[in-house]
């Protein structure tokens, strides 16, 4: 048995940030030819090859390729390393130049699935590969929520929307010509298919500048009334951004601010302090709150050292409050990786001795003074450390295939304006358009060929 | 008593189905007995008198391709031939061909009594006889038992069938027909999932009564289209008119009005029927605002003054069936000689399934036709093709044949109905095949020829017309390869190409403005030259879909990578850690037995199939070792 798809594909292989090196791993048959199309000097079995990464005469990055030819190498295939910098920007540029000719991003595990299909690692691997996969695809599909969240997944949905109607018109023409029934005539097919493909581009446009915009991690800041959240926030932006007083709920709503910590995008949410509130507007703070858990990448849990002392429950004191702030989180908890939540020990300036208490327990945490500016940098560096490369990758690969997505959409969609322009039959015309929408519906869904039928039934009385 | 003679093939049922299993079986060289409850029905057409039809006449090409009896018979029938879509593509272009009964009757019957290795009999079929989880026969109402290897059950709606006109309901598996109700009570006892469907027939008008003055008239096409390879035009019988009427607000006041007493509407019918095919009372209910239904009244034959008015079926009381009727143009003084009727009866979950057609829980036991939940001639003819072949290869020891998607529309059918199963009597439509542009009328027989002639199917005198047509396509794409075309020359401007520099016909064909009528114009093809002109069109849509097709390879190749990748039969579903507890219901639902099947379950992710292959992996590896 090998693997299902034998296809090439590529992926970044190291944790995301400014600096260090930078990883892109390549498998699959034409892996050594379409790196070799990148790099100027020729490449050597298992040789490192130092080089500048050239794509359409453009300097992407310099750095070291690698080639590994299958089946010994990693994943058993023909593998290509391009170590060159660790910069997200870089990274994300070479490996979409990677893309457009000829690779497709992996899926979540899919190196570690053909290096097991391909027999390069062990049998009892069988259950973690199983695992990797599923922790992974489910990081994957939290990415995809939040980089679709908003307008761009509204903008989706309604796009897939129309294609299907579209569809249902042209199906409906071939299926049931015989049928007393109105159908689109072709110029309004064609204004239909010219007014998809604008607003394609519109989206690609903005899903574009969204890249840009947001790069990073989201780190949501939870935690009880008062611990300190907003200050921990002021602290890390090093700026007035939330208002910080000694009353409890001051942070009625979400404040966001994006920041670069040691080379590293993040964006910052500070939330609404999870409480029983019969307050409305702060009500409405909890529950924006839940839905920013929601979409965020990692969820720093702040607790308070001067809580911490007063608790009755010294031995199991940090348990007990991980389990309260699971508890508050609710379902936003569950839909979160165990390692995306993160403990933050704030005010331990107040109560230095806290330390003692928290000892025993097994996870990890950071500890934090807000206002005086101590272990920010250890508590940043360790919730991006802590497996953060899956989720940085994920948002970025997740958004990469989107726009991918769409390209192709927008591509199959002037292919089909084309076969209608020709008046090469409307089958060719539906032919493009079933394609698109199958693409489209990597994003929002795919639907079944009796759906699309259902919906010309209940859309045209059918049947003489 | 047993009877005497063992056989390889029994089929059980003598409709469209059941004469394609019994055929096709034969042709291969079992030994083969069609039993039927009564012989002079076979090949009987129980709903509308037409063949074909978009997506329909592609089923019909393909079992001709394998030498079935359909399209043979449709052309020794037809009365009527048009080809529907003839302005758009070749891939959707259908043939639709409207059949006199009795001439239908005739030809099939007259074909299977000329097969060799078919023999028929005439009783009603009461039980089967299982040995352990084996069917090696059956047992008719007189006690006499048949043995043989495998048995093919097409019943159509005779299983359990009970027929309502209005709030009357009776027991029947046709108007005038007795239904096959203890062979139903001892199939429901086997371990089957069983459903209840239901579909519904028009009043039948008798011509006398019809005044065609006041309706449209449509005529068949000219050329007439031919529904087998094998055929020529002149073994159609003499030609006639469709008409088409219209219900209007009158009309469907009436149904309106009446509608606690339609049986379909008081609550008497449990069973599903198709959406494609609305009982009048649907339509007038779920399409208020249409003030109109377009009604195509279609002769029954030659020699029958009777008329099929599609489009108006209904279990409405016969009064009120007479009242709307009459509301009608054309219909003022209409005399219905059959009343129109719903009827309900039995399918198996066509899921309990392989893809060969036999049944997963017994052992050479096939199902094949309206049994599985299908509707239409041409998609029951399809199922008893593929069955019978595979009762036969049964009983040969042969591997069994299984069309893929992308061969067939068999092949998407099939694969449809054990998949996904049916919640309403299953119709074959275009859409359904992805890859609808390779699956044509005109290539059914370069697709299927291969595997026909490897099973035995293909007489000599279709492996002849094959040939030739074979040949004449090679000669046509050599001649348009070699044939140049200078710029300013006769032969561009008889194209109506403003060349800048030379080129050939077969690039010229490519540009979409060009047509295979331009080139053989061009070349002054004489009009004689059928089969050379056949094989200049079937390059000219070689040429034109060639991108398209080409496209489609990637998936295809997928696919079949897909389908090699078997999942072991004892793996558990419901223990893989890492899917979703819905996803292990539904893989242990179908039970895949490849990837490729288990992708096409509704609702499986990329991620979701990498985990299974991993688990599949794990399991195979850890067997042999």
């Amino acid at each position: 048995m090998t693997a299902p798809d034998t296809d090439l594909i590529c992926a970044i292989a190291t944790p995301p940030g400014e600096g260090g090196v930078g990883v892109i791993r390549l498998s699959g048959p034409g892996a050594k030819n379409l790196a070799q199309s990148f790099i100027r000097n020729k490449l050597h079995s298992r040789q490192a090859q130092y080089s500048r990464f050239v794509a359409d005469g453009e300097v992407l990055d310099d750095g070291i390729a690698l080639w590994f030819p299958g089946p010994n190498s990693f994943t058993g295939e023909d593998v290509v390393e391009l170590q060159g910098h660790g910069g997200p920007i870089v990274q994300q540029n070479l490996l979409q130049a990677l893309c457009t000719r000829g690779a497709r991003l992996a899926r979540p595990g899919e190196f570690s699935e053909r290096a097991f299909l391909n027999g390069k690692l062990d049998l009892v691997q069988a259950e973690a590969i199983a695992d990797l996969i599923a922790a992974k695809s489910k990081l994957a599909a939290k990415a995809a929520r939040s980089s679709l969240q908003g307008v761009f997944s509204a903008q989706v949905a309604q796009l897939a929307a129309r294609l299907l109607s579209l569809r249902v018109e042209i199906e409906a023409a071939i299926d049931f010509p015989d049928e007393d029934i109105e159908i689109l005539q072709q110029a309004e097919v064609g204004q239909k298919l010219a007014g998809l493909s604008e607003d394609i581009h519109t989206l690609l446009r903005q899903a574009e500048q969204g890249r840009r915009l947001s790069q990073g991690l989201t780190i949501a800041l939870v935690g009880e009334p008062n611990v300190g959240k907003s200050s921990l926030l002021n602290a890390l932006a090093g700026e007035e951004a939330a208002i910080v007083t000694a009353i409890p709920g001051t942070t009625r709503d979400l404040l966001k601010v994006d920041v670069v910590i040691d080379g590293m995008p993040l964006r910052l949410v500070d939330t609404a302090g999870l409480r029983e509130s019969d307050d409305a507007v702060e009500q409405i703070g909890i529950e924006r709150a839940r839905q920013q858990i929601d979409s965020a990448d990692r969820v720093a849990v702040v607790l308070a050292a001067t809580d911490l002392a007063k608790a009755d429950d010294k031995a199991n004191v940090l348990d007990n409050c991980i389990a309260r702030a699971r508890a508050q989180l609710g379902t936003a908890a569950d839909a979160l990786n165990a390692n995306a939540l993160h403990i933050v020990i704030n005010k331990i300036d107040l109560h230095e001795p806290v330390l003692p208490l928290v000892k025993q327990s097994q996870t990890q945490f950071s500890l934090v003074s807000a206002t005086e500016q101590k272990g920010l940098k250890e508590f940043v560096a360790a919730l991006v450390n802590n497996q953060s490369a899956d989720a940085e990758v994920a948002t970025f690969t997740a958004r990469t295939r989107h726009v991918q997505a769409l390209t192709r959409v927008g591509s199959l969609l002037q292919q089909a304006q084309q076969a209608l322009d020709d008046q090469a039959g409307p089958e060719l015309v539906a032919e493009d358009c079933q394609l698109a929408h199958q693409t489209l519906g990597e994003i929002v869904g795919t639907i079944s060929p009796d759906e699309l039928l259902g919906e010309i039934f209940s859309n045209f009385c059918i049947g003489k | 008593m047993d009877f005497p003679d063992r056989f390889d093939v029994i089929v059980i049922g003598g409709g469209h189905a059941g004469t394609e299993a019994a055929a096709a079986a034969a042709r291969m060289g079992a030994k083969t007995l069609l039993l039927t409850q009564n012989i002079e029905t076979i090949g009987q057409m129980s709903c509308n008198p037409a063949i074909g039809g978009i997506g329909k006449s592609h089923l019909v090409a393909e079992i001709d391709a394998l030498d079935g009896v359909m399209g043979q018979a449709t052309d020794q029938a037809g009365i009527h031939f048009r080809v529907l879509n003839a302005s758009k593509g070749p891939a959707v272009r259908a043939t639709r061909a409207q059949a006199d009964r009795a001439l239908y009757k005739n030809a099939v019957r007259n074909i299977l009594e000329h097969q060799p290795n078919l023999s028929l009999f005439q009783q009603s079929v009461v039980d089967l006889v299982v040995e352990g989880d084996k069917v090696v026969g059956c047992e008719t109402e007189m006690g006499l038992v048949f043995r043989a290897q495998s048995v093919v059950l097409t019943t159509g709606t005779f299983l359990g069938g009970r027929i309502h006109i209005g709030h009357e309901q009776h027991p029947g598996g046709r108007a005038g027909d007795a239904p096959a109700n203890a062979l139903a009570a001892r199939l429901r006892a086997l371990p089957f999932r069983v459903g209840r469907l239901k579909t519904g027939t028009p009043p039948r008008i008798d011509g006398r009564s019809v005044d065609f003055s006041e309706l449209e008239h449509q005529p068949g096409d000219d050329p007439r289209p031919v529904m087998s390879q094998l055929s020529r035009r002149d073994v159609h019988p003499r030609q006639v008119h469709c008409h088409i009427t219209y219900t209007n607000e009158q009309t469907h006041q009436i149904i309106h009005d009446n509608l606690a007493q339609s049986a379909m509407y008081s609550g008497n019918i449990e069973g599903v029927g198709p959406r494609y095919c609305p009982s009048i009372e649907d339509k007038v209910v779920r399409f208020s605002d249409k003030p109109s239904h377009q009604i195509f009244i279609e002769p029954e034959g030659l020699n029958t003054t009777e008329l099929y008015p599609n489009g108006i079926s209904t279990s409405l009381p016969f009064a009120v069936q007479l009242q709307f009727v009459r509301s009608m143009v054309g219909f003022t003084n209409a005399h219905i000689s059959r009343p129109g009727y719903a009827i309900e009866y039995d399918y198996f979950d066509p899921r309990d399934l392989k893809h060969s057609l036999e049944t997963k829980a017994l052992e050479g036991l096939f199902f094949a036709g309206q049994i599985n939940g299908t509707t239409g001639y041409e998609e029951a003819g399809a199922q008893g093709l593929l069955a019978g072949i595979n009762a036969a290869c049964r009983a040969q020891g042969k591997t069994p044949w299984e069309p893929r998607r992308d061969e067939a529309y068999i092949g998407v059918m099939v694969d449809d109905l054990i998949h996904l199963g049916t919640t309403e009597p299953y119709r074959m439509f275009t859409s359904r095949a992805e890859f609808r542009l390779r699956l044509r009328q005109d290539n059914a027989d370069q697709r299927l020829m291969d595997p026909g002639v490897a099973l035995g199917l293909i007489g000599p005198k279709r492996q002849e017309v094959y040939a030739a047509k074979m040949r004449a396509l090679q000669q046509t794409a050599a001649q348009l390869a070699k044939t140049q075309v200078f710029p300013a020359t006769d032969l561009a401007q008889a194209l109506g190409l403003d060349l800048r520099r030379e080129t050939t016909l077969q690039e010229c064909l490519k540009r979409p403005e060009i047509s295979a009528d331009d080139i053989a114009k061009a070349l002054h093809m004489p009009a004689n030259e059928e089969v050379a002109f056949k094989a200049l069109q079937q390059f000219e849509i070689e040429t034109k879909y060639a991108g398209y097709i080409k496209r489609q390879d990637e998936e295809i190749e997928k696919i079949r990578r897909h389908e090699g990748l078997r999942i072991p039969d004892d793996i558990n579903f419901t223990q893989i850690a890492g899917l979703s507890n819905e996803l292990r219901q539904k893989l242990d639902h179908h039970k895949p037995d490849s990837l490729a099947r288990a992708a096409r379950i509704p609702g499986m992710t990329p991620a979701a199939l990498s985990i299974l292959l991993v688990h599949a992996k794990a399991k195979s590896s850890a067997l042999v070792s």
